[in-house]
């Protein structure tokens, strides 16, 4: 009883604790800024949305300057009375997460200014729910403890779902909200079930230890295998209704349709890349303490489920005249290209997995860039035809708003995946990966998501056909510059990452070695020992000669996931 | 007599998750459906209580963390009324069948 009352007593947080997870306490200290700056300064909603920016910019400073500390001594965990295993855990992965969710934020932030800044009467209170809802995204990516797990996923949940109902006045908004907080709160509940279960199994909540001993209990079989199963797939829920995944994505069509599209444009990346690194982190973590073998199932079960939330959410997309509802559809078939490279993680070769995370992650940066543009665009236009966000409203938009409709071109060609924009680079990684794995099943992910992108070419083409090819006579209109300059950044970037790939696939491949390596230093060491004759390729990462250093010191150093 | 023990706890949790459960399929009120997940995290609440009594590891984390889940499930129960609230004022009922206009 008194083991860990005795331990809290004795423990405080250090100041290297402290200095670890500064990003998180910036980001906290933001929320607060933006919460009682009005009481001082008054109810001024771009005063409001400065603030929240130089905030987000201290805490982005923060986490640059983690991420050297990190990339100097390794990951770090910490801000836990448990000595096993941290409560939080600082290392590439969530940090290079943080720092992608916090330049969205920042677009999301130059999106709502334009937009809906100037009728807008709370918009401290959007500002805390919206900052609020993104330290909970990162504190997601930054755990692999059940309870941190739990209470991240409903940080962000909770005021996701008050932001998607902000304009009380709007019925599809009161509708919206209600939905998605119905399907969250289900899936919370069903999630803290299964995680009562897991813990009464296994008497602890950190996953690195569950994961040790999960093994020979799926090898065994009988009651108790079903037992673990049933509990840890109610945890897959919950974070399958974050990511969305079929069957738990009701919600998101309606409640991406129903919000204003700056907090669509928000959840469709941000939500669902925080669920899908928080179950890359744990699915990683259980293939590698518990081994392929007792795994063979759930790489099944992720990659039918990947095969089949790309082909629904493509499917659905089909018939919608809301482009709004379209996009949300494409943003589930999106989540679900992302999942099948979840699936091979369970083969548990650092090699395959290396890739795979590697490729996510480059798949993020650039679907937020996608998704950033294209949704908008569409709320740049909404916002001057007083909401009308159907197929029809696109006609003409190459005449009407040039500086719309070219950047929407390359958004939605982008997310089709097609050359010469950075969509194709990140969907070939993402298929280069499941190729390399090899086996039947990735092969036949493969298959499935090259069909997929074939049958999404004809809705976005929908789109762009409206824009170019058909013209009935809708006014031009003038847009607000910052926003503007916004989607065109976007637009811009996809072809620029598209013809310099080289930075995003070695930057990605460098936040993506925390979850499999040893630390940097060893890395050092590994490569000093193994150094090539070209010096100057130490610094890059993504060199094949490169990956096999790492593997070989990887098993020098013998199992690293415990 | 017999001694209450491991078992009894367990099965009361269980029941109340599938009556939770059932609640939650079989209801078209949205007040209806919160009181059916409070009942899955009831449920939640006592397997956790009641495997860290038993477990034998002298720690109290299960404890702990029912106690977050109670928080959890209070700030949930507190936004989801707020919610309903507003869909009340827009529709004049909180029967989710009549959540229809976003649809498709």
């Amino acid at each position: 009883m008194s083991g860990l009352i005795a331990q809290i007593s004795t423990w405080s947080p250090t100041v290297a604790e402290f200095l670890t997870f500064s990003p998180e306490l910036a980001w906290a200290g933001t929320l607060c800024l933006v919460m009682l700056a009005p009481l001082a300064i008054g109810r001024n909603s771009r005063t409001t949305a400065g603030l929240a920016l130089v905030g987000l910019a201290v805490t982005a400073f923060f986490t640059v300057r983690v991420m050297g500390m990190t990339a100097a001594d390794g990951p770090k965990t910490g801000l836990t009375p448990d000595l096993i295993g941290g409560m939080l855990i600082a290392d590439n992965l969530s940090l290079f997460f943080k720092l992608i969710l916090l330049i969205f934020l920042v677009g999301v932030t130059i999106l709502w200014m334009s937009v809906s800044a100037d009728e807008e009467e709370d918009a401290p209170e959007f500002f805390v729910l919206l900052v609020g809802s993104a330290l909970g995204m990162a504190l997601m990516v930054s755990t692999h403890n059940l309870l941190m797990m739990v209470v991240a996923i409903e940080f962000a949940s909770l005021p996701s779902y008050a932001i998607v109902g902000f304009n009380k006045k709007n019925r599809e908004a009161a509708e919206a909200s209600l939905k998605y907080m119905i399907f969250g709160a289900i899936s919370a509940s069903v999630m803290l079930y299964g995680l009562s279960l897991v813990y009464g199994f296994f008497g602890t909540f950190d996953l690195a230890q569950i994961s040790a001993n999960v093994g020979p209990v799926l090898m065994a079989g009988g009651a108790n295998r079903l037992l673990v199963a049933l509990g840890l797939f109610c945890v897959f829920v919950g974070i399958a209704f974050k990511i969305s995944a079929v069957p738990f994505h009701f919600w998101c069509p309606d409640a991406f349709q129903g919000a204003k599209t700056e907090v669509t444009t928000w959840l469709s990346v941000a939500s669902k890349a925080a669920g899908l690194l928080l179950l890359m982190r744990i699915v990683n973590l259980f293939a590698q303490n518990a081994g392929p073998a007792a795994m063979g199932g759930v790489a099944v079960v992720i990659a039918i489920i990947a095969a089949v939330t790309c082909t629904v959410g493509n499917l659905s997309a089909y018939r919608q005249r809301s482009v709004k509802r379209m996009l949300a559809y494409s943003s589930i078939a999106h989540a679900g290209y992302m999942l099948a490279a979840a699936a091979i993680f369970v083969k548990a070769e650092f090699v395959d997995s290396f890739s795979a995370m590697s490729a996510v992650l480059a798949y993020v940066v650039v679907y937020m860039l996608m998704n950033l543009g294209a949704f908008g665009v569409v709320a740049l236009l909404e916002s001057k035809n007083g909401g009308d966000d159907s197929i029809g409203a696109f006609s003409g938009l190459i005449r009407r708003a040039p500086l719309l409709a070219v950047p929407m071109l390359c958004c939605l060609v982008s997310l089709v995946g097609i050359p010469p924009f950075a969509g194709f680079m990140t969907k070939w990684y993402l298929l280069n990966a499941l190729g390399e794995a090899n086996q039947g099943l990735y092969w036949a992910l493969v298959v499935v998501i090259v069909f997929n992108t074939l049958i999404s070419l004809w809705y976005y083409m929908r789109v762009v056909v409206q824009m170019f090819l058909r013209d009935d006579d809708q006014p031009a209109f003038a847009i607000p510059i910052s926003g503007a300059l916004l989607v065109n950044v976007c637009g811009l970037m996809l072809i620029v990452l598209m013809i310099f790939s080289n930075p995003l696939k070695s930057h990605s491949d460098q936040y993506a070695s925390d979850l499999f390596m040893p630390t940097a230093s060893e890395l050092a060491k590994a490569r000093a020992v193994d150094s090539t004759d070209d010096p100057a390729e130490l610094g890059e990462l993504a060199e094949p000669g490169e990956l096999a250093a790492r593997e070989d010191s990887r098993n020098l150093r013998g199992d690293h996931g415990g | 007599m017999f001694e209450i023990g491991l078992t009894h706890y367990l099965v009361v949790a269980t029941v109340l998750f599938v009556m939770g459960i059932f609640v939650m399929i079989t209801k078209r009120n949205a007040i209806g459906i919160l009181i059916g997940v409070e009942m899955v995290l009831n449920g939640a609440n006592i397997n956790l209580v009641a495997f860290n009594r038993y477990n034998g590891l002298g720690t109290i984390d299960g404890q702990m963390v029912s106690l977050f889940v109670i928080v959890l499930a209070a700030a949930e129960a507190a936004l989801a009324v707020a919610i309903c609230m507003n869909f009340y004022k827009n529709l004049n009922t909180v029967d989710v069948d009549r959540a229809d206009a976003l649809s498709g």
